[in-house]
């Protein structure tokens, strides 16, 4: 059992009116951490964090991010007291 | 496909109505190709080393085929000349209605030579087109020109829509860009500056007629598609309403904000490393101005309530600040309230002027004395009086903008170009080097976005047409670390990983090359950026294109003439004398290390050459000049291209006696310091 710490912005932190939280997971999966996510937070949760194409993680217009900076992908483990960072992958104006 | 050409001599008050052949959109597109082509084919008959600033520049407004067609991926208008601020290739992007009316009035393209003996606006009216006076006009600023104009010219047969430019184009300066219907910039390489050395206020655009389509059903099939596509995409929902500004929290992660002239690479405002603008700020109408079925656009009114120094701004209403508004304001000069953001997004729009160069040419200033470079006498003779040059203080950042827009003091005559000019003449000046803390890539082009980690964003600085510049490289598969979009590019992940050079340059070559076909069809870049793969420009998009002009092509063939534009772009700054000395970026970004965030440490000086090289390679270039090689320029069918630039000594591998150019790159007229 491992804890990591979610944090959300932009698109992310409206469905989940938070933008925060602890979350323990059995295996220190990142694929462990987006079911939890979609089962929590329902439909829209999950178009924003599963590609539907691939069920990797969704890569298109979303970036998330280890504490180092380092984009996670499903597959990738996680450390104990890890922060995750789910956002908007997308600049330029 | 045919389109409308708009021929203005402004010298001799001439205007000409031609047509742009088929086979011009066989070899060149649409959009910014053709206006590459048309500025190409007149500095053939005019010397490219004008002064940008003279009568022989050209000015030249361009849409593409997939604009105003009600395809919903919103439609971007083009602006091509050459660049007063860094004396090369220049051109700019800008939204809004004014691209579509352009067509809908029976042209496509707009070229202006030439000079007004006094200021002076187009009216085009379906085809029927005026210079009309426009001294009431001289001195206002964007928007109300623009209400001006619509004012004026009614509401038939169409609304009114506009370009214009404000009191920074009016005086020239350098970094000066153009408004579309007073409130969107096109920002970029100094358009304004150009419209004002020609004493061209405005263009007023009515247009009530249609667009031909070639295969109208094939069109309706494929906007219903993509509609669809983008209704599923939760990330677009996301986008819509944040429009890129999502991007400052996300970069705050990956270490990509710039603060305080990138002495910094975090924001510091806890409210502007928030979205907290979202929620506080009333937006009183959502503005899908571009045939967009995104619509990321709105317009926002400062109520008083949002933050203390909202107060001051109470009624003004803003385009919600972008993220480079944002990182100019709240990044390059340390802006800690979203009001005083908004505020300096709209004077800067309002005044007609660069945000990126202009907060870059404050930063360094304000750098120069926070490390008590320059005294306080100093800082009166820049000014003509004290200036605190406080980071982040919006009163004194708001006479900077006015000093540079009007002209009004050294500062203003100094920084007029940007800030690798004026610090060089400020340097020059005090007997100093200051370069250093000037921000900068290629041409003196300046960007409030950290680069030093990111090889591909780097590379995009050192090598852009246009001069320094991230729309037209795009940095998308490494700075987002898509090692998925990498496979299906290049068939390996490693373009997705920032922190080694390989597949860095090839990723600038083959990203530009998309851009231009995106510029080209004359659409918007973010629907792209949100699903790479299911909307690439030569395949995707490329059937939307086909369906509208009938140019049917292979995918390879697109991304062809994709390369072909790139070409021809380059091959416009070869003939300035541009080579390899020339892609290149600033002291800060090339040896300073990242001072902070993930990347400290990082300096780009440790891939630059690496990834430049590869650049090159993948360009087909020669790599010891950076010059075009005849082999590459056939294989696109550019022999023509290839033999100016031979006549100029400027291909590699050929050299001949005639022309000898090599000059070193450099702004129009420096203005000197007046007594
Ligand atoms: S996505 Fe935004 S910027 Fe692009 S056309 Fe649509 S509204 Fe305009």
């Amino acid at each position: 059992m491992i804890t990591v710490q979610a944090e959300y912005t932009a698109r992310f932190k409206e469905i989940t009116q938070i933008t925060s939280e602890t979350i323990q997971l059995e295996q220190p999966h990142m694929a462990e951490l987006a079911q939890i996510l979609t089962t929590k937070y329902g439909e829209r949760m999950e178009a924003l964090l599963i590609d539907p194409k691939t069920q990797d993680l969704n890569t298109n217009g979303t970036l998330f991010v280890d504490s180092t900076g380092r984009r996670l992908f499903i597959d990738d483990t996680l450390a104990d007291g890890e922060t995750v960072s789910f956002m908007v992958g997308i600049a330029g104006g | 496909m045919e389109g409308g050409l708009l021929r203005v001599d402004l010298t001799t008050g001439t205007i000409k109505k031609e047509r742009i052949p088929h086979a011009l959109f066989e070899r060149w597109v649409g959009g910014s190709g053709i206006n590459d082509w048309l500025m190409w084919e007149h500095f053939l008959k005019h010397d490219p080393m004008c002064d940008p600033r003279s009568p022989d520049n050209i000015f030249i407004f361009g849409v593409g085929p997939l604009a105003g067609v009600g395809s919903g991926i919103g439609v971007k208008g083009r602006l091509t000349f050459k660049s007063p601020c860094y004396g090369i290739f220049g051109d700019s992007a800008g939204g809004g209605k004014f691209p579509y009316m352009v067509r809908f009035s029976g042209f496509d393209y707009i070229v202006v030579t030439g000079k007004a003996p006094k200021p002076v606006y187009l009216h085009i009216c379906n085809e029927e087109v005026t210079i009309c006076d426009a001294t009431h006009l001289w001195g206002k600023g964007c928007e109300e020109t623009h209400e001006m104009l619509k004012q004026e010219l009614g509401d038939y047969p169409s609304t009114t829509h506009t370009l214009s430019i404000g009191q920074a184009g009016e005086n020239q300066v350098g970094i000066a860009g153009v408004v579309s219907d007073g409130w969107r910039i096109h920002a970029r390489s100094g358009g304004g500056g150009v419209m004002g050395s020609k004493n061209l206020k405005a263009i007023a655009v009515q247009g009530n007629g249609g667009v031909k389509i070639d295969n109208p059903n094939g069109l309706l099939e494929w906007s219903d598609d993509f509609r669809q596509k983008l209704d599923g995409n939760e990330a677009a929902y996301g986008f819509k309403r944040r429009g890129t500004l999502g991007a400052v929290e996300m970069y705050q992660r990956i270490g990509g904000n710039f603060w305080r002239n990138n002495q910094g690479a975090l924001f510091r405002g806890e409210e502007v490393r928030s979205d907290n603008w979202v929620k506080k700020y009333h937006k009183y109408s959502e503005v899908c101005s571009s045939d967009c079925y995104i619509a990321c656009d709105g317009r926002y009114k400062i109520e008083g309530h949002e933050s203390e120094q909202a107060k001051k701004f109470v009624g003004e209403t803003f385009r919600h600040p972008e993220y480079l508004t944002t990182a100019s304001g709240a990044g390059a000069m340390d802006i800690r309230d979203w009001a005083e953001v908004a505020h300096w997004g709209k004077i800067t729009n309002d005044y007609g002027i660069d945000n990126q160069d202009l907060s870059c040419s404050i930063g360094f200033i304000m750098e120069l004395k926070q490390r008590e470079l320059i005294s306080d006498r100093d800082v009166e003779e820049l000014f003509g009086k004290p200036q605190s040059l406080e980071w982040g203080n919006i009163e004194d950042i708001e006479e900077l903008v006015k000093n540079v827009s009007y002209q009004t003091n050294p500062f203003g005559w100094l920084f007029r170009d940007g800030a690798y000019w004026g610090a060089l003449r400020y340097s020059e000046q005090k007997g100093q080097n200051f370069m250093k803390y000037a921000i900068y890539g290629k041409g003196g082009a300046s960007f409030t976005e950290e680069m030093r980690p990111f090889p591909t964003w780097m590379n995009n600085m050192a090598v852009a047409s246009r001069g320094s510049d991230h729309l037209k490289g795009i940095g998308l598969i490494e700075k987002f670390q898509r090692k998925d979009l990498s496979k299906a590019y290049f068939g390996t992940p490693i373009a997705g990983d920032p922190t080694v050079p390989d597949l860095k340059g090839a990723c600038t070559a083959v990203l530009e090359n998309q851009v231009a076909l995106i510029n080209s069809y004359g659409v918007c870049l973010f629907h792209w950026l949100l699903d790479p793969l299911s909307y690439a420009p030569e395949s995707y998009y490329g059937e939307a294109y086909t369906a509208v002009t009938g140019i049917d092509r292979t995918k390879e063939e697109r991304m062809l003439d994709g390369e072909r534009i790139c070409n021809l772009e380059k091959a416009y700054n070869s003939r300035l004398g541009l080579r390899r000395e020339h892609d290149t970026i600033c002291e800060r970004w090339m040896h300073e290390p990242c001072p902070e965030g993930p990347n400290k440490g990082r300096v780009a000086a440790d891939m630059f050459e690496q990834v430049l090289d590869e650049y090159y390679e993948w360009r087909g270039w020669d790599k010891e000049t950076g010059l075009q090689t005849r082999k590459k320029l056939e294989e696109l069918g550019m022999e023509d291209v290839a033999d100016v630039l031979a006549a100029d000594n400027a291909i590699a591998g050929e050299s001949r006696s005639g022309r000898a150019v090599h000059v070193e790159m450099k702004a129009s007229d420096d203005p000197g310091i007046p007594d």
